[in-house]
């Protein structure tokens, strides 16, 4: 019996469109013929409004049967159904009406008619596309609503800043406010813990033997997977967190650094917090907004045989190397130093240092990267970078330079990355080195790969007797 | 003016003018109007959006170091292309359970509505011919076959749920490297050297180093520019003697002799380009130029003679004989002097098992040896040298091989060999940006499919341009009336290794 009232109930929102369209048809042809020039209309009145009547008797039916598996939101559906029958009732009338050829009372019907079917249509858009379907516009607004921003994910709230948008983008169209699809809603605690028709949904701390994460996880082809076949489907990365959400005790109220974090979680968390994957590269660059370099000096340096060019199309800082420029002259120095503020990166292996060279570096204070590996800088001339305090990135390989000139950078707190291979310097100063320079990753290199005498040894085929 | 150019641009005017006949004038006529009208028509059809088209043909220099569409971690990239597809489940991917299906005959389950380049009938599992180890504070599964490389793991991101759909060499190399099984595209070095041009213009962007006896299946294709500019095809340097020929200048005519007829040459080709606008020419004077830079710099960029003597035995390298070694402390060397695109072939990786070379326990083992303590030294090298985390090291191959062992026309084969595998295989990358010790995607109990973080070829382009700065959706070029791009209409980011 259930699935015979289900069967009669998919049919409503096919059923729906002919009364509506039927009646309304109704009313005009009704309304045009009391024009001279429509008159010969008024014969098929009485049979549209028949015709009408009885589709909205139908939808009526339907209607009620669909209403049955309780997965519409209770309010809505009140109006909906009785402004429905409503429509059943007065299409009725009219059909009395029209036979009677009682036209005052037909004029009466006929305009509230028209109201009733109005509203009533509204009523059940509001039930299948929700609250405000009509203002909105479209589903392009509900995509674009932005999700929460993250950025500590280790200070993030689980359930708030986590779940509940995946949640809310994945479960909300069937399981919340608007409706109830088995008897279940997700769209609020009270509710995810209640549980729908089969009972609690969520066992905390074990996802494979609650429900909401069973069916997540059941074969896509299965009829009770979840979202069903054709819907967005919840990613690999929303699964790992709604399993290990759950698994660790399915918490509202706790932030992510509150619980345990498996291995293969961090990354997942990582990625929530930049949601771009340039964000850990921007700090090469300085954040703030630089005016556009010289040009003419820009144009001057590359003739010179320097390259130099934007970081990137979408910013005005500049990176420079001097690979096909072996020794710099004055007017390289000086136009260096009209684009100083802009230079970010300064690449220059194996360059003949000059102290001019040296002097107008210093003058790059938004330089972050300095790569100056197999050049003959001095001591002396290095002492010149003390004034590069945003340097975060200092590759000093094969140079002359010893201890005591490298600690005369001893400002330069920011260096994240020291490069000190074949140099005077070892690693018997590195805990010096390392006061030194706090956040640096010293690499004195020096690496080599062992000798194993399997190496050079070619293996062959046995030899079949 | 020198008095021999121009003699040489008189003789160019001259052959031009006779090119304007009566008939070509009418032709000209006709075909330059219908191109007005069309031209008209079609304003405003802006519908691909081509404003944010990357269109980075530049007549006067098409090499030109250019700034990418955001700050990107790599200047460069290396690729390690293992041509032959070398088996993921003697390397990296370990499989237990596969061990205790050795020598049973093969479920049904997994052949049913299955292809195979050569396995017929049913054939029998091979369990993983190796012995394997987690190595490093990662954790990561290698084999015994790469000890040297076992040490670095830590600084490696492995994909161990790569997806091709095509299981011949030659197709399956073209869509790892160009974006495309068929023929026709530009390699993912043009593109990069297209977007990026040569950040020293005394080298070409794109290099080719081959090595193991022959070049990829796929031929020259799989570094060739296909519909760009011919400027930014890969220039392959030849692995044995010297790596570009002609490099002397011919007896009799001095440097400077040489330059004034590039010099003279490159004027009366600029005359037809003004005249005809085909990019070829420009592509023909950039070519020309860099030729005659590279006189000077070749020589010494590919010399590794001079390497002091640790360098030498970190990579196992010995000068002046052709080895997969010698590339890639060539790769380093190009990679220093700001080559942006270098791309390495190790020729010999397809283990089939049909003789002693081609066998997982014997050959796969000798490629291994030819090529771990090289790889290891070059992620130690950049390292030292501060270079790792803006150079990207990619290794792979085209595709992975079969769990099950290959039955060559139904027959059981003298050696232990494996087939084409498209479902699942390993890649990795390192440097560039991309993180240290992390493994995404995951192979069933088998190796047979990936179960999870499946990534593509397109996946694996589009990761690598990432780094470079470059939205692969981006980065177009417009070819037959549409925009083309590496990845076609395909793609995604592979943000699980980033770092």
């Amino acid at each position: 019996m259930d699935s015979l009232i289900n069967l009669v109930g998919h049919f409503h929102p096919l059923l729906v469109h002919l009364p509506i369209g039927i009646l309304l048809f109704a009313i005009l042809i009704h309304w045009l013929s009391k024009k001279e020039k429509y008159v010969s209309f008024e014969n098929i009145v009485p049979f549209a409004y028949l015709i009408g009547a009885l589709s909205a008797i139908l939808t009526c039916i339907s209607g009620l049967a669909l209403s049955t598996n309780g997965e519409y939101d209770e309010k809505i559906l009140f109006y909906h159904q009785w402004l429905g029958i409503l429509v059943a009732v007065l299409s009725i009338t009219g059909v009395y009406f029209t036979k009677k050829k009682k036209e005052k009372y037909l004029q009466w019907v006929s305009a509230v008619l028209f109201i009733v079917i109005t509203l009533t249509g509204h009523f059940g858009g509001t039930l299948t596309h929700g609250e405000g379907y009509l203002t909105k516009a479209g589903l392009a607004n509900k995509t674009v609503k932005t999700k929460p921003t993250i950025t500590n994910a280790q200070e993030a709230m689980v359930y708030s800043d986590i779940i509940q948008p995946i949640l809310e983008e994945k479960c909300y169209g069937c399981h919340s406010q608007i409706k109830q699809k088995g008897k279940l809603r997700l769209d609020g605690k009270e509710w995810i813990l209640k549980g729908g028709e089969d009972g609690i949904i969520i066992h905390n701390g074990n996802a494979l033997k609650s429900e909401l994460y069973k069916k997540i996880i059941l074969d896509p082809v299965d009829e009770k997977h979840m979202p069903p076949k054709g819907k967005p489907q919840i990613t690999e990365k929303e699964r790992v967190l709604i399993e290990w959400w759950i698994n660790t005790g399915g918490y509202f109220d706790k932030k992510v650094k509150e619980l345990a974090q498996p291995a293969t979680l961090i990354p997942i968390l990582a990625s929530l917090q930049n949601n771009s994957t340039k964000s850990s590269i921007i700090e090469d660059v300085p954040t703030n907004d630089i005016k556009l370099a010289n040009q003419n000096s820009l144009t001057g340096l590359t003739k010179l045989g320097v390259t130099i060019l934007k970081v990137a199309n979408n910013s005005n800082y500049l990176t420079a190397n001097f690979f096909t420029v072996v020794k710099t002259n004055d007017t390289i120095d000086n136009l260096l130093k009209t684009v100083s503020a802009n230079i970010v990166w300064l690449k220059m292996p194996g360059m003949n240092f000059t102290s001019s060279l040296a002097g107008s570096i210093s003058f790059c204070d938004s330089l972050t990267k300095l790569s100056i590996e197999h050049s003959s800088i001095t001591d002396n001339q290095l002492k010149e970078f003390q004034k590069l305090t945003r340097l975060h990135y200092l590759n000093l390989v094969g140079t002359n330079i010893t201890l005591k000139g490298l600690l005369q950078l001893k400002g330069l707190y920011k260096i994240n990355e020291l490069y000190l291979g074949q140099t005077s310097i070892t690693n018997k100063d590195s805990l010096l080195i390392q006061k030194t320079f706090p956040k640096a990753k010293i690499i004195f290199g020096n690496y080599h790969t062992e000798f194993l005498p399997s190496d050079t040894v070619i293996l062959k085929a046995p030899v079949k007797k | 003016m020198s008095k021999e150019n121009k003699k040489i641009i008189k003789e160019a005017t001259i052959a031009t003018t006779e090119q304007i006949t009566r008939k070509y004038f009418f032709k000209e006529c006709f075909s330059g109007m219908g191109a007005m009208a069309l031209g008209s028509m079609l304003q405003g059809c802006d519908w691909l959006g081509n404003k944010d088209s990357f269109n980075n043909f530049t007549n006067t220099n098409p090499l030109m170091a250019r700034a990418p569409h955001f700050i990107g971690k790599a200047k460069s990239v290396i690729y390690l292309h293992m041509a032959g597809a070398p088996s993921q489940l003697e390397l990296f991917d370990f499989k237990p359970d596969l061990l205790k299906l050795d020598g049973q005959d093969c479920p049904q389950s997994l052949l049913e509505g299955k292809k195979f380049a050569f396995i017929r009938g049913v054939p029998k599992m091979l369990g993983p011919q190796a012995v394997f180890k987690q190595r490093g504070q990662s954790g990561a599964w290698i084999s015994d076959n790469l000890p040297h490389l076992a040490t670095v793991a830590d600084e490696i991101s492995f994909l161990k749920a790569v997806q091709t759909d095509q299981f011949n060499h030659g197709p399956a190399q073209l869509l790892m490297h160009t974006g495309s099984p068929r023929l026709g595209r530009p390699s993912i070095g043009s593109w990069v050297t297209y977007g990026l041009g040569s950040e020293n213009s005394n080298l070409p962007g794109f290099v080719v180093l081959t090595s193991g006896g022959n070049n990829p299946d796929a031929g020259k294709s799989v570094w060739g520019n296909g519909f760009l500019p011919s400027v930014y095809q890969g220039v392959q340097c030849r692995n044995e003697g010297d790596p570009v020929l002609f490099l002397k200048d011919p007896a009799g005519i001095d440097r400077d002799m040489r330059k004034a007829s590039i010099d003279a040459i490159n004027e009366a080709n600029q005359l037809t380009y003004n005249e005809f606008k085909d990019p070829e020419i420009v592509a023909r004077m950039a070519q020309y130029e860099m030729a005659f830079k590279m006189q000077i710099s070749v020589p010494d960029v590919m010399n590794i003679n001079d390497e002091p003597a640790y360098i030498h035995e970190m990579y196992g390298t010995q000068p002046g004989k052709a080895s997969f070694a010698n590339n890639v402390l060539l790769a380093r060397k190009l990679v220093e002097k700001g080559v942006r695109f270098v791309q390495l072939f190790d020729w010999g990786w397809d283990s089939h098992g049909t003789d002693g070379s081609t066998a997982v326990d014997i050959g796969l083992i000798n490629k291994c040896r030819s090529v771990d303590k090289p790889i290891t030294a070059l992620l130690l090298d950049l390292k030292q040298r501060g270079l790792l985390d803006e150079t990207l090291v990619v290794w792979g191959g085209e595709f992975g091989r079969t769990p099950m062992q290959e039955n060559r026309d139904g027959k059981t084969l003298p050696f232990k060999g494996r087939d084409h595998h498209t479902e699942a295989f390993t890649t990795w990358m390192a440097g560039g940006g991309i993180k240290q010790g992390s493994s995404f995607g995951e192979t069933d109990e088998i190796g047979y499919s990936a179960i999870s973080g499946k990534v593509t070829a397109y996946d694996m382009q589009a990761t690598i341009l990432n780094q470079l700065g470059f939205d692969h959706e981006k980065l177009t070029y417009s070819s037959q009336g549409r925009q083309f791009r590496l990845t076609d209409v395909h793609g995604r980011v592979i943000n699980e290794i980033i770092a």
